[in-house]
Order: structure tokens, then sequence, then C-alpha cells
């Protein structure tokens, strides 16, 4: 059964009573929350995606809640915990559903030791995996939302899963965060795409979230080939260039990014080893993000 | 079934994980990850053959931990060469403890387990000398204002932690297993006269079997925070059903004598306890009955069993959460109670609650947007 099956009854009822069993890829979260607009947002943003009934097996335990304090009334404050701990600072109760995104990340993160987890967007075409690692202001979910619009599956904006034995590329296909300016260059972009009500005051400034494409999600199980790794640098005015890059400089730059590496070892060295061997690397600077789009086009078709 | 009974039950008997299902396991994994037990889990399985027959998601959980546990102690193992081979060769050898001592004897708690740090015992006249020799291998101190520093070498057992500048390793310098201010001291160089030789290539020692043992159970029941509670108690079992089976009736007689001559008989009786109540640990009667002396009176017996029972719960998998929670406070106070006499405790609190630097911001939580 799917979210948008689930109507928004029954939504709320799972939220506040045993808890959500919310699939998404490999993984499954159970999520209870009290708190409108996360049911809000999960109403909307995962419409497409399956629920397991109670008798599943869960792989992360989210709650979201206000806290058993004064700033429950006074100020009201939102608590993200995992395995019932609290793992983040309070939040403003009006971000909580940002909150809840943050969090799934922050699980996939630290409760994932069965394979190289990349703090990466990634996508997939003709079976391929672009990856596109990169720190915050880069412009990597901006690229990542345009590219899920035009031509390519989604496969995470955040979390890039890398399977230890055969380097398979995959990802939960969730939402696609994005901030500030990128709102409205991704709704000027990609008419189709839906996005949640930006929430202004964040420690990012704007957040609003990107409902993934239908067919991103259905097809979240399937793993992708290593095809390209594309370090990505967003600048203003700059011109549309893709240069390559030498295997051990974007290796380097791979693990600098990855989550568990180091926790991994010797299986994480290879994994990451066997990733950059079979795929591209490249540096990109872009501005206008048609122009990008039109770039990764022709880099997927061997142009 | 709860998913801490159903967690103390896989590590008592390992084959109950056959009969857990899907809706038991995931909060049996949490209670498990907190307890950093994940690891050890896997190898219970494995070696109880259940590995195959694991649900998929559960099974890669636990292997997936063992790999990390795998890693750790190969790391560890490297760190520990290096220690061995490096200045500290200049002084006669030091005791490996807890889990590098588990680790470098190849014993079956070892497995899986995640080591945190390296911890050796010198004797007090020579501990200082270590810790200038590792200085120049780039072991450096933490802890670096005055009544820290007097809080460590004055009235505790080891010297303000090091941890090292390239590798960010941690490494305590002990010369006792309890602070010299605890309620009962250890005589130290009985542990370091039984000590015993590791394998090749190990300079290092570890303490004795009984002592090994002791030293296990001194850790957890003398302990403030009982949060990896479980995992210790664990360490107890596996320990006691090892050398026990190993060494029969020779070993417990040990035990016992070594126990009363340590001034740690009370610690022992608590501990076979609660790892026989909590983890169907296998203890001949003679050992218990010998350490029956050291009972507490029986009002305060009760209490402190249901404080350990308790405090030995996870947040994750507890049913109990509100008695947990007054259980851990109890614990707290027990230990500080132990650690230090009255007057010294409370000067102690009143420095930490009005006069300490506050604890650096190292184990504070994250800002979530870290994850956007």
């Amino acid at each position: 059964m799917r979210i948008a099956d689930l109507g928004q009854a029954r939504l709320q009822r799972s939220l506040t009573g045993r808890g959500l069993y919310l699939r998404t890829g490999p993984f499954t979260s159970r999520i209870q929350s009290p708190i409108a607009s996360v049911a809000r947002g999960i109403e909307s943003l995962y419409r497409d995606f399956e629920v397991a009934d109670h008798s599943s097996f869960y792989d992360f335990h989210c709650e979201l809640r206000a806290p058993r304090s004064h700033r429950r009334f006074y100020r009201p404050q939102v608590l993200f915990l995992a395995d019932r701990r609290s793992v983040f600072k309070p939040l403003a109760y009006h971000q909580a559903y940002p909150m809840l995104e943050w969090g799934l990340n922050w699980c996939i993160a630290n409760q994932v030791p069965h394979r190289l987890v990349l703090h990466a967007a990634a996508l997939e075409r003709d079976g391929k995996a672009l990856i596109l690692p990169a720190p915050p202001g880069s412009g990597k979910s901006t690229l990542c939302a345009a590219l899920a619009h035009h031509g390519w599956r989604l496969l995470t904006d955040e979390s890039v899963l890398v399977d230890l034995a055969s380097s398979e590329v995959s990802g939960p296909a969730r939402p696609v965060s994005l901030k500030n300016d990128s709102i409205r260059v991704i709704r000027d972009a990609c008419p189709s795409a839906v996005l949640s009500t930006p929430i202004a005051d964040t420690l990012k400034g704007a957040v609003a979230h990107m409902r993934p494409p239908t067919d991103a999600v259905r097809r979240s199980h399937e793993t992708a080939r290593p095809g390209w790794i594309v370090f990505p640098h967003y600048q203003p005015g700059a011109s549309t260039q893709l240069k390559p890059r030498t295997a051990g400089s974007g290796f380097m730059q791979l693990i600098a990014n990855a989550f568990n590496y180091a926790a991994l070892g010797a299986r994480g060295f290879h994994s990451a080893g066997r990733l950059v061997e079979q795929s591209a690397c490249f540096d990109f600077s872009y501005s206008r993000l048609d122009e990008a789009i039109e770039q990764f086009n022709r880099l997927a078709d061997g142009r | 079934m709860d998913a801490d009974t159903a967690l103390r039950l896989a590590l008592a008997r390992p084959e109950s994980m056959a009969e857990r299902t899907a809706a038991e396991w995931a909060p049996l994994l949490a209670a498990a990850r907190e307890s950093a037990l994940l690891g050890t889990l896997w190898h219970l399985a494995d070696d109880a053959g259940l590995a195959d027959g694991l649900p998929e998601p559960v099974a890669r959980h636990l292997w997936g931990a063992a790999l990390i546990a795998e890693h750790r102690s190969q790391a560890l193992a490297w760190e520990l060469r290096r220690l061995d081979n490096g200045l500290l060769s200049r002084m006669s050898p030091g005791v490996a403890l807890k889990g590098a001592a588990y680790l470098a004897a190849g014993l079956p708690n070892a497995r899986g387990r995640l080591a945190n740090d390296i911890d050796l015992l010198f004797p007090r006249s020579e501990v200082e000398r270590a810790e200038k020799l590792l200085f120049f291998e780039g072991w450096s101190g933490t802890h670096h204002n005055v009544y820290d520093q007097r809080y460590y070498r004055e009235w505790m057992h080891e010297l303000p932690p090091l941890v090292h500048q390239n590798r960010g390793t941690t490494l305590d310098l002990h010369h006792n297993i309890l602070p010299e201010t605890f309620r009962g001291h250890p005589d130290p160089a009985r542990l370091r006269q039984q000590s015993q030789a590791l394998p090749e290539p190990f300079r290092f020692r570890i303490l004795c079997p009984a002592h090994l043992v002791l030293h296990a159970i001194v850790h957890l029941f003398s302990e403030t925070e009982w949060d990896r509670g479980l995992r210790d108690l664990y360490d107890i079992h596996v320990l006691l059903g090892y050398f026990g089976a190993r060494d029969g009736d020779a070993f417990w007689e040990h035990f016992v004598a070594e126990a009363e001559a340590l001034n740690i008989a009370w610690m022992a009786e608590r501990a076979l306890w609660a790892t026989n109540r909590l983890l169907l640990t296998d203890i001949p009667p003679e050992p218990v009955k010998r350490l029956a002396r050291a009972r507490a009176g029986i009002a305060l017996r009760g209490l402190g069993r249901w404080a350990f029972v308790h405090g030995l719960h996870t947040r994750a998998g507890s049913v109990t959460p509100r008695r947990d929670a007054v259980a851990r406070g109890m614990l707290f106070l027990r230990g500080h109670w132990l650690k230090m006499p009255a007057g010294l405790l409370a000067r102690h609190l009143f420095h930490k609650a009005f006069l300490a630097e506050k604890p650096e911001t190292a184990t504070a939580q994250p800002q979530p947007e870290q994850h956007g």
C-alpha cells in the first residue's frame, strides 16, 4: 500500500499510534509524531512511497515531538529522537518537517554499517550512476532536482549507498532538499516539480523539499553500475565547464565525502577504489542550470 | 517478548535468535546498537549456525557491525604492537587491561566487541615515566586545568587520558583498578605479580584469569554511568563461562580467594548474582555460597538488585522507562558514594557544579542542519 492509498486519517492515526512504517529504497523507517506539519509533509512528499504493516522489520525508529519541558508551551520546540534518544539540538516547532528529513539522513549516516555511505547526490541513466559528492553550497541539490526532471532517475539527494562487494550504487529516492534561491530556480526550470511550502528561517535560510518523481520511487530498489563521479561547483557568472579529474584525486575527494569510510577500514577502501576505477571523474563548474542539464545529457549519451 | 529480554536471551542462548519475528528484531537491534553488542550478536548467530536463516535486513545490520568491530580490532592490535615496540620497551612490561587484553589474548568476548581505548597498568611509581616516554611518540594529555589534574593524579587510579595527536586513539595509563579514594582498596602489586605473559609478539602482559574477570566486575559495579552496562555484564558472563569451563574448580577457587584478598568480594557477589539472573551464566554453588558472606543486608540487597536490573535496561528496548530512570539515578549516586568519602565527594560535586569549566562540546548534540 502507498501513502496515497492510505488517506489522511489513517496516516494521521499511524503517526500518532504505533508509527508509520515507511519504505524508502532498501530501508524501512518507523516514524511516530503527533505534529500536524509532519503528517502534511509526508502526505504530500511521500505520496508514491510504500507503507509496510506493523509486523514488518524496520531499520530506523524515529520520533518527532515537543520536549517534555516548558518549551512545549513557551516558544515551542521540536526534538528528533532515534531509538528513543534525542540526537540533535532542538529546533523551533514549525521546522519539524525539515527536521524529519535531516533526522532520516542522520539515521542513514550513522546506522548503516553494511554499505559505504557517501554524502552525495546520485542519479541513474541507462543503468549507470552519476554521483555528485559536494559540500553544502556547491549546487549539488539544485543539479540533482533539475536532472531528476530531465531524463535522469533520482537515486538520492543526500546519501549514496555503495555495496561493499560489488560497488553497485543505490539510494533511498527520498525528497530533495532545496535552499534559498534554488527553490525558485527549480520552480522555474521544472514546472512539474512538487515542492513543499518553504520554511523561511532555518539556520540554512529558506528550506523546501521536492517530491521525488513517481518513477524514481517505484524503481528505488534498482541499483546502478558506477558511471560518473562529478564534483559540482556552482559559481555565479561561471561558464559551464566539465574538466576530467584524475582517479587518484577523485578518490581522495570521494572519501572526504564519505560518512563511514574510516570505520569500514580495508573494505571501505576497496569499495571506494572499485567505484572510482569504474567511473569517470570530473570537476564541473556552472552557473546556468539549462546548460548544466545539457552538459550532463551529452555526458550520458557519450557525446 | 520485549526487546531487552530478547537481547539478554540472545546473549545467553544464541539459538533463541531463530525464534525472533521481524517485528521483534527491529527493537532488539536498536537495543543491541545502544549497548554496542550488534557485532557480538553476529558472531553468536554465526556460531549457532543461524547466520543464513536470519531475515536479510537483520543479517545486514549485524554483519556490518561485525565488520566495523573487526576493523576497530585490527587498528587496536596495530596500535598495541606499536606501543609495545616503542619507547615503552625501555620499561618493564605493562599489563594490558580490558578490551586490549581480551583482543591480545584472543578471548571469546573479543569477537565483534567494539573496543574504544587502550588501557595499560603500570606500578604507581612508573606510570608517570610511561606518560613522559609516550609524549615523544605523539601521545599527549587531556584535562589541562589544575583541578582535573589533581583529581586524576591524586584521587584516581589512572592518569588523565592520553590522546594520540595524529590518530585520535585514547590511551589510559592505570596504576590500579579502583580510585585511590574508593571504599575498599585492592593492592595493585598483587595484580601485577600474578599477571601472565601474552603470546608472541607481545611484551605486554595480561591479568591472570581470576583478576581479569574481577577487573571486568569492578569496572561495571563501581560505575556511575550504566549506559553500556549490558556489554560489560556480557564480558563478565563470557569470561566466567570460558575460564570456568577451561580450568574448572581451580578457577573458581582462585576467583573467590582473590576477590577476598583484593577486598572486592562484595562486588563479586553482586556480579555473580546479576550475570546468573540476567544472562543465565552457569555458576557452581560453591563460590556463591562462599561469597554469600559479602552480601548486603536484606533491605539494601533487594534495592540494589532492583537498581542493577533496571539500570541494565536499554533506552531503546525498555518497557519500564520511568523505573529505569530512577534506577540510573540511584546507580549514579551509588557510584559516586563508593568513589569518594562523603566530605571529598561534596567538595568534588560542588566544584563540578559551580566552579568547573563546562565540558567541551565534543559530546554535545549536533545541529540537525548538518544533515541537510
